[in-house]
């Protein structure tokens, strides 16, 4: 396996590599980046090697490489802030203020300037791509985002994660783990529009392990919920869920019952779909 | 459904259960005012001047001490600063002044020494004063310690939704033991030996708050403002509170309603409703407000 460090070129155009490199494991995230480490570590992820780039003139680059275990899981540490998506860079990538970052293949990677200056989108670009260039293809995401009805999905608002935290990071649930997520289970969860509606998927290991958490969605979140899985909630928007083998589909926030309806019938359509 | 604080779900939110955690939530307008401070109510004093703010982390010392000089003499009703420091520590107290040093929003140098000049005017020897954050625990000093002071300033965060006066503490133990549930028992390691029943006076900064998360652990100024700010109180989970509902606020000016905190930071409504450590409720809440006025967002 190519270690890490390969990825980083020496020099990149006027920028050089200093040698003091580090990387810091699940244990010594901490020392890095403080409590939000628990978001790498919410999922595969075993260590970042970081690396800081001195140019001639400019501000340092500071490059962040995640190991985040597997493909799935890049996206999903991707997917946990960004508020856009463009192509053309690894899986994805989103540059904001002087933070650039994408994903590609078991890998996540964010190039930071120091400062802002007026070149700064190109230099940040330019580093992107010469780290790019030296490592693996590019995967596409989760298959489970496959499950997302396109018609009425904001655009980059899709999560993928494992994690009861997680879930209430983007949508605050419960307290307890009333849906049973775990490091075994997969969730993408999407906003659509009109209104705010939120769709969360989840997969579980087996469908016993998804009517066990269906269960307890229903007696934890919607205990008066229809036969048919739907209730309107006190904010006066409705919800509903249905399980399916070894899924959940949950619809939050809808802006009447046959909405929420639709849209649940139209994700259980999909992930019956035998292409799926 | 189950409404036991365990299982607390969005939905009691929206039925109103979990008293001071609906504020939280939605971010309810202060209401509190006045001069005298009933019992079971904390003061928190907000002073602001739009001077102070010279530039990301560059601020006017002497600006900062006048606002602080201020706020402590409101705060606890005295004639003067050194009154008002003597009112909370004694010459031989041991006192550890627990700062943060997230190195792009760290306490500044300018509280810093503002704070450890109060110190050493109510009598304390330098030598029985310590400055710190992470190592706090190894400390001889904050081990030691009979007083504390806490001061950092107030940021969003990835896994609490803001960084808190409460989170500031975390240092005194393993982290990592208050992470689950974004950090909601974060209240528990000020019941620790080594800070139960210590804290004198905290000072949250806003002076350049930080708004809203670039990803999970990055940082652009573009989501920080010039608040100009000092919250103080000898309550972290009122001034906290305060703090909070300027930060939610703010977000509702540049994003609209519907940006909530991600994650909520439900850690200052637990440290009052489950763990009694403050108040976070406004309506249990004094808030003196100091200084410059337009924009205070509360």
């Amino acid at each position: 396996m190519t270690a890490m460090a390969d990825f980083l070129p020496e020099s990149i155009a006027d920028w050089t590599r200093d040698n003091s490199s580090v990387t810091y494991d699940r244990e010594t995230i901490f020392d890095y980046i403080d409590g939000a480490g628990e978001v790498y570590r919410s999922y595969a992820f075993s260590h970042v090697l970081v690396a800081v780039y001195a140019g001639p003139d400019g501000p340092d680059i500071t490059v962040e490489l995640f190991d985040m275990g597997n493909p799935a899981d890049a996206y999903g540490v991707f997917s946990y802030a960004r508020e856009r998506e463009e192509s053309g860079l690894g899986g994805g990538y989103e540059r904001r203020g002087r933070v650039l970052c994408f994903w590609q293949n078991r890998y996540y990677v964010c190039v930071t300037a120091e400062e802002r200056t007026e070149n700064v989108d190109r230099i940040l670009m330019d580093v992107a791509r010469a780290i790019s260039e030296r490592m693996p293809p590019a995967s596409n995401p989760p298959d489970l985002l496959t499950s997302l009805p396109s018609a009425g999905r904001v655009a980059s608002s899709e999560r993928f994660f494992h994690l009861h935290p997680s879930l209430n990071y983007h949508y605050y649930l419960a307290r307890e783990n009333i849906l049973k997520l775990g490091p075994e289970t997969d969730a993408v969860l999407a906003r659509y529009a009109p209104g705010s509606t939120y769709l969360l998927v989840v997969e579980y290991p087996s469908a016993s392990a998804a009517a066990a958490a269906a269960s307890s969605f229903k007696q934890g979140y919607l205990p008066a919920s229809s036969d048919s899985g739907t209730m309107q909630t006190e904010n006066g928007k409705f919800s509903a869920y249905e399980q399916r083998d070894q899924h959940i589909v949950v619809v939050l926030d809808a802006e009447s019952d046959t909405a929420a309806e639709d849209l649940r019938q139209a994700t259980v359509d999909r992930l019956t779909q035998p292409s799926r | 459904m189950a409404t036991g604080k365990a299982r607390l779900s969005r939905r009691d939110f929206m039925k109103g259960v979990g008293g001071a955690l609906v504020g939280m939530a939605v971010g309810l307008p202060a209401t509190a005012s006045g001069t005298i401070t009933p019992p079971g109510v904390s003061r928190v004093v907000l002073i602001r001047n739009p001077d102070v703010v010279l530039g990301l982390r560059r601020t006017d010392g002497e600006l900062i001490q006048r606002m602080l000089d201020e706020a402590m003499v409101s705060l606890f009703g005295l004639d003067t600063p050194s009154e008002c420091w003597a009112r909370i520590i004694r010459p031989d107290d041991i006192v550890g002044i627990k700062t943060n040093v997230w190195h792009y929003l760290p306490t500044p140098p300018e509280v810093e020494r503002a704070i450890r000049r109060g110190v050493l005017g109510a009598g304390v020897l330098e030598r029985n004063i310590g400055m710190g954050d992470r190592g706090v625990r190894r400390s001889n000093i904050f081990r030691r310690s009979t007083a504390l002071v806490n001061s950092r300033p107030m940021r969003t965060h990835a896994w609490s939704g803001v960084g808190s006066l409460i989170k500031n503490y975390i240092m005194f133990d393993n982290p990592v033991r208050y992470h689950p549930d974004a950090c909601a028992s974060l209240a528990k390691v000020w019941d620790l030996p080594i800070t139960r029943g210590k804290t004198r006076l905290n000072v949250l900064v806003m002076l350049t708050p930080q708004f809203h998360n670039l990803g999970p652990h990055h940082f652009d100024e573009e989501y920080t403002w010039p608040y100009g700010g000092l919250i103080v109180s000898t309550d972290p989970v009122a001034a906290d509170a305060v703090g909070l509902r300027i930060i939610q606020q703010k977000r509702r000016q540049v994003f609209g309603a519907d940006r909530p905190l991600q994650p909520t930071a439900h850690h200052i409504a637990l440290a009052d409703t489950e763990y009694g450590l403050g108040n976070a409720s406004m309506d249990r809440i004094e808030l003196v407000r100091l200084g410059w006025q337009e924009g205070s967002l509360i």
